[in-house]
């Protein structure tokens, strides 16, 4: 059987497209299929008039300066991507309009965080202090369990860090009750749960506080030309080492001999691969690219196991206004009547009565993302099963600009700006237009929801025993073992290539 | 002691073993309901057709269930189809306007109204070839012609110029039955009072709907009722106060770069002018170092082929005369479905439409209807994988 290519990766996703160029990098002979005719999935943008949006990405975490790079800028740096990213100037903005409410702006950079934080809730310097202690002990060990898991095993993190062991996995909420958190800082401290999308009482400790701990030491970045700078340059770092990227092309079946994944047929083709990386939500792999009595028990079990993660909606706004006009002064603004995270998320199940947002001003981040006298503007909420359920064509239309007005409203109710009058563009990303450009389940963004045995401690020690569900099989992507996000699937792209070359290399060498 | 993570793994695997073995649903609501709103492609049949004179003619469509097309996609009034098209050896697309209501299609009907543009390529054989019963390929509803009520004023004053009111008849009926909440007044443009096309299915509309006004605009002669001339800023201000008013263009560019320069001297907040154009760009003007025509090498997956550009057609032209089935529809620069990679050579890309990525720019990437060649190429296309697909 000739084999065509080292490596195939379907799905062009921010994992694919990551998984393609490390593979390429490692010098296997790489083809990545991508459905759409643009890569990136979620991180591209789209242009509408004079403006061009950012459709996904709010802060792409892990990046660092070029002094203190993250890991996400050593890998671009590795990878050769002529990418430009500025930092964000401040974490975030938080309006609580409910009754005790406040509207706080946290600063970067741990001490002013800090400070800000005592500040606003009076007499919780102690406590904040040993939360910021734990936090950035979790981002250290963190920082190792994401470069390579596999080097770590749950007897070796309980042997070097002991301490980290014992909170690790406990919900965050309880961990802040517990440091002794007012409930006021506890709920300035939750900001950040939307982005992974697990209420506060089930989302492990450690996760979120290194995230906290990333965004607020790290600080948070932004490509100049947004998602598809960084996508596209992806691409060229691919076909630079070697590797070719089609698109409009779909992998259409996963080709199965003796147990094993030998290959992709797309509509004309069929390509032989030694490995294929999938940046699919497994479930769509199971249900339509492998023919059920394929699919190994145990992967169908996983599968049903795990629940669907959240989706999203989303208001582009171009506005021709300058920010500066229109009195914005935030990149991230988050609304809510409530910080209640368990009462956010219920309220995500439901079209009405979904008050949580994120607002975006590109310009404040990156002041030439539109012309002189322009704003961009994005809104963004998230909406979980059943809120969708049962949306009909002919409600569509409607029921988008239902929740754009709720949208508008809430937050000029809740920053006193006025923004209405100075739309010149606007663009609405439902679930639906998800389902439509993404293709997950339910037009999920956060692959798998984390129930509490499915975060990312969990995800990531067992990665390597549940890699190769079918042998030559990996995946990577929002359902990865580090979960949604940019940098998450960037890192998850990056460790199924190396699993796959690895395994590459071992054939060889066994031969 | 014990350790809290082992424990977890445990947990996991207690999970994962208790998973259920039935198989994952084929189906989900969300992803139905973009399939339903964004088919990939649309298999219609012709079921009826209606002359208007000898230049143009009304097509009624509605899905073909043999090819997979259940039902027709809802759409927003004002937007359009891409129509694909094989003739000879061209495998063409042509982007029309919904004429019909968006409340037909929830029936399962689709209008579109189709001028004949006597030396044209495409709707010579449409008006030669189309007919009861024929099979048509369409995209999904698409394009940006329609009415927002956050971007939009509550009155729009729609500017058309021949075929151009097929948008704007599909939102003057939208409007009338309640679909659409805004005030419409449409200043139709024809030359003379027998050759408007829909003229009096149109008055009837407006006749019926307090928030529809029609306004006939003749160049070449005078009737009693009608305005005389061109479209220009008087008129438009006759029938609208423009400080609160969003004014849409459809029609030929001359047009839209008429109205332009018509309403430049208000300084109107941007966004108040919209534009959607119809027909294909003009060559940029040529320079001495061009040649006619260049060679193109078209990177398709893993094959390779050669084929001739003339340097004054947008280079989709050359590659759909040679039979390439370039993913393609607004044909205007803007949707970017003809997106592709420009390896080596040099290209012209005229600035008016030029809707690119900004990376797309960097990184060497074009929009194949907004794009001429100025020397050999080497380019990649992502034909599409299926390939009598949209999408």
């Amino acid at each position: 059987m000739s084999q065509q290519y080292d490596v195939i990766v379907i799905g062009g996703g921010n994992g694919g497209l990551v998984a393609a160029a490390t593979a390429a990098k490692l010098g296997q002979k790489t083809l990545l299929l991508e459905r759409h005719n643009l890569p990136g999935g979620a991180a591209t943008s789209f242009v509408r008039g004079r403006f061009e949006f950012e459709p996904a990405l709010h802060e792409l975490a892990n990046y660092g300066s070029a002094k203190h790079p993250g890991g996400v800028r050593q890998l671009f740096d590795w990878l050769g991507l002529d990418v430009k990213l500025q930092a964000i100037p401040d974490a975030y903005r938080i309006i609580n309009t409910g009754d005790n409410g406040f509207d706080l702006r946290m600063p970067t950079g741990v001490p002013e965080f800090m400070k800000t934080l005592i500040t606003a809730v009076p007499g919780s310097g102690p406590a904040v202090k040993k939360f910021f202690g734990l936090a950035v002990e979790s981002a250290e060990v963190f920082h190792l369990l994401a470069s390579d898991p596999t080097k770590v095993t749950a007897e070796s993190l309980a042997t070097a860090h002991p301490d980290f062991v014992k909170y690790a996995h406990r919900p965050y909420q309880t961990v802040l009750q517990e440091l002794g958190l007012p409930a006021k800082a506890q709920e300035i401290l939750m900001a950040y749960w939307c982005y992974i999308g697990i209420p506060g009482d089930e989302f492990e400790f450690s996760y979120f506080a290194s995230m906290v701990v990333s965004y607020v030491a790290m600080s948070a970045y932004l490509p100049k030309h947004r998602s598809h700078e960084i996508s596209s340059a992806l691409v060229q770092s691919l076909l630079d080492h070697g590797g070719e990227a089609w698109f409009n092309t779909e992998a259409e079946q996963l080709i199965v001999q003796d147990g094993a994944v030998v290959g992709v047929k797309t509509a004309h083709q069929t390509l032989y691969a030694k490995q294929v990386i999938a940046d699919l939500n497994p479930h769509t792999v199971y249900s339509r690219l492998l023919d059920p009595d394929e699919v190994p028990v145990m992967a169908l079990k996983t599968a049903n196991a795990r629940k669907i993660g959240t989706s999203g909606f989303l208001v582009y706004l171009g506005l021709n206004q300058s920010p500066d006009e229109l009195g914005i002064k935030d990149y991230s603004t988050f609304i809510d009547h409530t910080w209640n995270s368990r009462k956010q998320y219920q309220d995500m199940q439901k079209l009405q009565g979904n008050d949580f947002m994120i607002m975006n001003c590109l310009n404040i981040a990156e002041p030439d993302c539109s012309p002189a006298g322009t704003t961009i503007l994005y809104a963004t909420q998230l909406f979980d099963d059943p809120s969708w359920q049962n949306v009909a064509p002919a409600d569509y239309f409607r029921l988008k600009d239902q929740l754009t007005e709720h949208v508008i409203q809430s937050y000029e109710a809740a920053t006193g700006l006025k923004i209405r009058s100075a739309i010149e563009e606007i663009a609405v990303a439902t679930p639906a237009t998800f389902a439509r450009y993404l293709r997950g389940p339910q037009g999920e963004i956060y692959g798998y929801y984390g129930q509490p045995w499915d975060q990312m401690l969990a995800r990531a020690l067992t990665l390597q025993q549940e890699d190769e569900p079918l042998p030559n099989l990996h995946f990577c992507g929002g359902s990865g073992y580090l979960m949604d996000g940019y940098s998450s699937a960037y890192q998850s792209g990056c460790m199924a290539a190396k699993l796959a070359a690895n395994k590459n290399q071992q054939e060889v060498a066994a031969q | 002691m014990t350790n809290p993570l082992t424990e977890l793994l445990a947990e996991r695997q207690a999970h994962i073993e208790a998973g259920a073995t039935t198989p994952l649903p084929t189906h989900y609501a969300v992803n139905d309901l973009a399939a339903a709103l964004h088919p990939e492609t649309q298999y219609l049949r012709i079921t009826k057709v209606v002359n208007h004179g000898t230049t143009a003619k009304s097509f009624y469509l509605a899905p073909n269930s043999a090819q997979g097309t259940q039902h027709l996609a809802y759409f927003q009034a004002g937007q359009y189809l891409s129509i694909q098209l094989m003739i000879g050896h061209s495998h063409v697309t042509r982007a029309y306007a919904l004429r019909s209501a968006p409340q037909a299609a929830l029936h399962d009907e689709y209008i579109l109204t189709i001028k004949l543009v006597p030396n044209g390529f495409v709707t010579p054989y449409i008006f030669a070839h189309w007919q009861v019963g024929t099979l048509v390929t369409a995209s999904a509803p698409m394009g940006q012609l329609t009415y927002n009520r956050f971007r939009d004023q509550h009155h729009v004053l729609g500017i058309a110029g021949g075929s151009g009111i097929t948008p704007f008849y599909a939102l003057a009926s939208a409007v009338a039955d309640g679909t659409e909440n805004f005030d419409l007044t449409i200043l139709y443009g024809s030359r003379k009072h027998d050759a408007i096309l829909l003229g009096d299915d149109l008055a009837a509309i407006a006749a019926n709907s307090d928030h529809v006004k029609l306004v006939n605009v003749l160049s070449d002669e005078t009737y009693p009722g009608y305005e005389h001339g061109f479209i220009n800023l008087a008129i438009m201000q006759k029938y609208a106060d423009l400080a609160h008013t969003s004014i849409f263009v459809c029609g030929p560019g001359a047009l839209s770069k008429f109205i332009a320069s018509e309403v430049a001297p208000l300084h109107l907040p941007a966004g108040r002018l919209r534009q959607e154009l119809s027909g294909q760009l003009p060559a940029p003007t040529p320079t001495k170092t061009t040649p006619a025509t260049v060679q193109v090498t078209v990177k398709i997956q893993d094959t390779t082929q050669v084929v001739t550009a003339n340097t004054k057609e947008p280079l989709i032209v050359a590659l759909e005369r040679a039979g390439i089935i370039v993913p393609a529809a607004c044909r205007s620069g803007e949707c970017g479905w003809c997106r592709a990679r420009v390896i080596s050579g040099d290209v012209n890309v005229p600035k008016i439409a030029d809707h690119r990525r900004a990376a797309d720019r960097e990184f060497g990437y074009v929009h194949l209807c907004a794009t001429f060649a100025k020397s050999d190429l080497t380019i990649e296309v992502p034909v599409h994988d299926l390939a009598n697909q949209f999408g």
